[in-house]
């Protein structure tokens, strides 16, 4: 029983992670029909950011998002001006993902050039500290990568909800043309919804830091998640991805206990399957998500 | 919607154009297979040979992974899933069950494209991203379930394949026969996908890589194609690998379920030109060239991915139809009145008809002033228009624009 709430904890932990790591992978879908292979090797990138700066500084390595976030941000907004913006229109989706997978494939090869092979973890004083819930251990560091998505989701949240620049975000999202025609610069708020997911690539790497080992080619056994997970949840629902996320990071740690660890996680992927034969669109995608 | 008019016109200009361009062909041909063919004999060392037969096994999986991409369009990233299970099923087929090599590798290739059957149910149901998406999720559930099940696969300890030659064939001698073996496949490959070029499946395909809802509505039994279009290409994938296999003799799931060796395929494909018949294999030269150079160069370092990450994403952004497309139009540049009839406006079509066939010119203008507009005629001889003319890839390259 105790090893039911336990996995029921780790779960929600998890799923909180998945929700904030897909919600940037969404944001791309949404604003640009653009599907960004480059995701998880960004948060490779931001992780390794974060340990070099705890190596080199001795600070605590949450510090380093000061700098990483603004930077992910001018990042993913010059990517979208001067990368993106380029392809063809017709053929923009397909060509998308061959354009962020080459990203990718040179950050990985950049990681591995500069900081080599070798596995990397972050050493922090309470890396080791836990506390019990209803017989459920909690590590701390685990509860601190939540904590971090919980804040910034519900930061992306409120930024969507309550300013200006995501009502124009949302609306590009729902009807570029229409939000052209009332004024909208979508190419502007789509190089800033590019930021945006891309700012939250960095949160999201620096929270994965905290408690696990990462070496550069880590980052293909993000990416099949992480693209599952928006499947499930439709392409372009932010909330369905949350939801998604939830659902599957909750399921893969309930199967943990009979299947083991690595069997676990092929979840995702019959999740994906399953989704693609009974609701192609996926749960909360409207019906033109199919065809992207 | 194509008027009986359009179809005098275009007819003479391939007829006197395709016996030039013909011969030129032909013997375009001759000297590719006479190039090929000498290679090995021409080789410095075992090494050089080695190479030349890692470039065609390269050249067979891009072509193999052209029947999807060339023909509808679908970007699959996940390729290396029906090498892999090619290499591994003909690996196993001959250890568990003494069956000779070549008769292994053939139904290791049958049993690859039954299982490609409903995959691809499954995946062709959603477009573009998505199914990029699972063809992606596809290798890496592969290299999931390849490394756990250690007790049938070997796991992550690998898979020794027997040698089909005894022990009496030499390496050298072995890098020689395999590289033939490789390069009739590769024919093999390229023939059936010459021949779906040229065939009414073909022009189907092409109407659907131009406009998927314009094909069905004009009857195009699109999932049918599609999907024998994917299991051809799984198919011939699959034997590709199990060639690999039976030459390499050892298997790894991290290296055979990798989506380095998919997007290898796809970077080849484009580089050289998915629309064209020997665009996969111009690019498998250039590619599997610089593969081999940059890791024999930098070694352990991770530099080749960094260099081939740039390369796929300066042919993206520069050239994504690819450098046979690309040189293609640059000769025709120089080649006066061989333009294909997509390179010519509608004013000039009008022009050219109102001079040479007085008749028909007025039966055009009868159907433009009765439509009213001409451009719904235009947008509808993308997708006709591709489907009629096969020959040339700037055809169906011009609809596009």
């Amino acid at each position: 029983m105790s090893l039911f709430v336990q996995s029921l904890v780790l779960g929600i932990l998890l799923g909180g992670l998945y929700a904030l790591l897909a919600a940037g992978l969404t944001l791309y879908f949404g604003v640009m029909r653009v599907v960004m292979i480059a995701h998880s090797a960004f948060l490779i990138l931001a992780a390794y950011l974060a340990w070099w700066f705890t190596d080199q500084t001795g600070l605590d390595p949450l510090l380093s998002l000061l700098v990483t976030v603004p930077l992910f941000f001018g990042m993913g907004v010059f990517m979208q001006r001067a990368l993106i913006s380029r392809l063809r229109p017709a053929t923009l989706t397909m060509m998308s993902v061959l354009l962020t997978f080459s990203i990718a494939l040179v950050i990985e090869g950049t990681l591995g050039f500069v900081f080599s092979g070798t596995q990397r973890r972050i050493r922090l004083d309470y890396g080791g500290a836990n506390f019990e819930i209803a017989g459920a251990n909690v590590a701390v560091v685990k509860l601190i990568a939540f904590g971090l998505a919980v804040v910034s989701l519900a930061a992306l949240f409120l930024l969507m909800k309550k300013t200006q620049f995501g009502q124009a975000l949302r609306a590009t999202i729902q009807h570029p043309e229409a939000a052209r025609l009332i004024g909208i610069n979508t190419e502007r708020v789509a190089g800033y919804g590019f930021g945006l997911g891309l700012a939250t690539a960095a949160i999201g790497g620096t929270a994965l830091a905290l408690d696990s080992t990462f070496y550069p080619s880590l980052h293909w056994h993000w990416i099949g998640p992480l693209m599952a997970i928006i499947v499930v949840g439709g392409l372009g629902s932010i909330p369905g991805a949350a939801i998604a996320a939830m659902v599957l990071g909750m399921g893969q740690a309930l199967l943990q206990i009979p299947l083991g660890t690595t069997w676990a996680q092929t979840f995702f992927y019959i999740a994906l399957f399953a989704t693609l034969m009974v609701r192609p669109q996926g749960f909360f995608g409207g019906r033109l998500a199919q065809r992207f | 919607m194509s008027t009986p008019d359009q179809q005098p016109t275009p007819q003479p200009v391939t007829d006197s154009r395709s016996r030039g361009s013909m011969v030129l062909k032909a013997v375009a041909l001759v000297v590719l297979a006479a190039a090929v063919l000498s290679f090995p004999s021409m080789a410095a060392n075992p090494f050089i040979l080695s190479v030349g037969v890692v470039i065609m096994s390269y050249a067979v999986l891009a072509t193999s992974w052209n029947f999807v991409g060339g023909f509808t369009g679908y970007i699959s990233l996940g390729h290396a899933a029906y090498s892999g299970l090619g290499a591994y099923a003909t690996g196993l087929l001959i250890i568990h069950t003494d069956v000779n090599p070549w008769i292994g590798m053939l139904l290791a290739g049958l049993l690859v494209a039954a299982m490609a059957v409903p995959i691809g149910i499954a995946s062709l149901r959603v477009r573009g991203a998505s199914f990029v998406i699972v063809s992606i999720a596809l290798v890496l559930i592969l290299l999931l379930v390849f490394q756990s099940w250690g007790s049938f696969t070997g796991g992550s300890n690998g898979l020794r394949v027997p040698r089909p030659f005894g022990p009496e064939v030499l390496r050298p001698e072995q890098h020689e026969r395999f590289f033939y073996l490789h390069a009739a496949l590769l024919a093999v490959a390229l023939l059936v996908w010459w021949l779906i070029d040229r065939s009414r499946f073909g022009m189907g395909l092409k109407a659907i890589r131009e406009d998927e809802d314009k094909a069905q509505a004009l009857g195009v039994p699109t999932f049918t194609y599609k999907l024998i279009a994917f299991v051809v290409s799984a198919f011939f994938t699959a034997l590709g690998g199990g060639m690999y296999a039976l030459w390499f003799g050892f298997l790894d799931p991290i290296f055979q379920f990798s989506i380095l060796v998919g997007s290898y395929m796809v970077l080849m494909s484009l580089l050289g030109g998915i629309r064209s018949l020997f665009g996969p294999f111009l690019g498998a030269v250039i590619v599997g060239y610089a593969v081999e150079y940059f890791k024999n160069q930098y070694g352990d370092s991770q530099f080749h991915l960094v260099a081939m990450g740039i390369l796929l994403g300066l042919v993206v952004l520069f050239m994504p139809d690819g450098i046979i497309p690309a040189a293609t139009s640059l000769v025709d540049r120089f080649r006066p009145q061989r333009t294909s009839i997509r390179e010519v406006s509608a004013a000039d079509l009008a022009e050219q008809r109102r001079t040479s066939d007085p008749v028909a010119a007025r039966a055009d203008q009868q159907s433009r002033t009765d439509d009213g507009t001409d451009v719904p005629d235009a947008t509808a001889g993308t997708g006709t228009g591709a489907a009629t003319d096969t020959d040339s890839p700037t055809v169906t390259e011009g609809a596009r624009r």
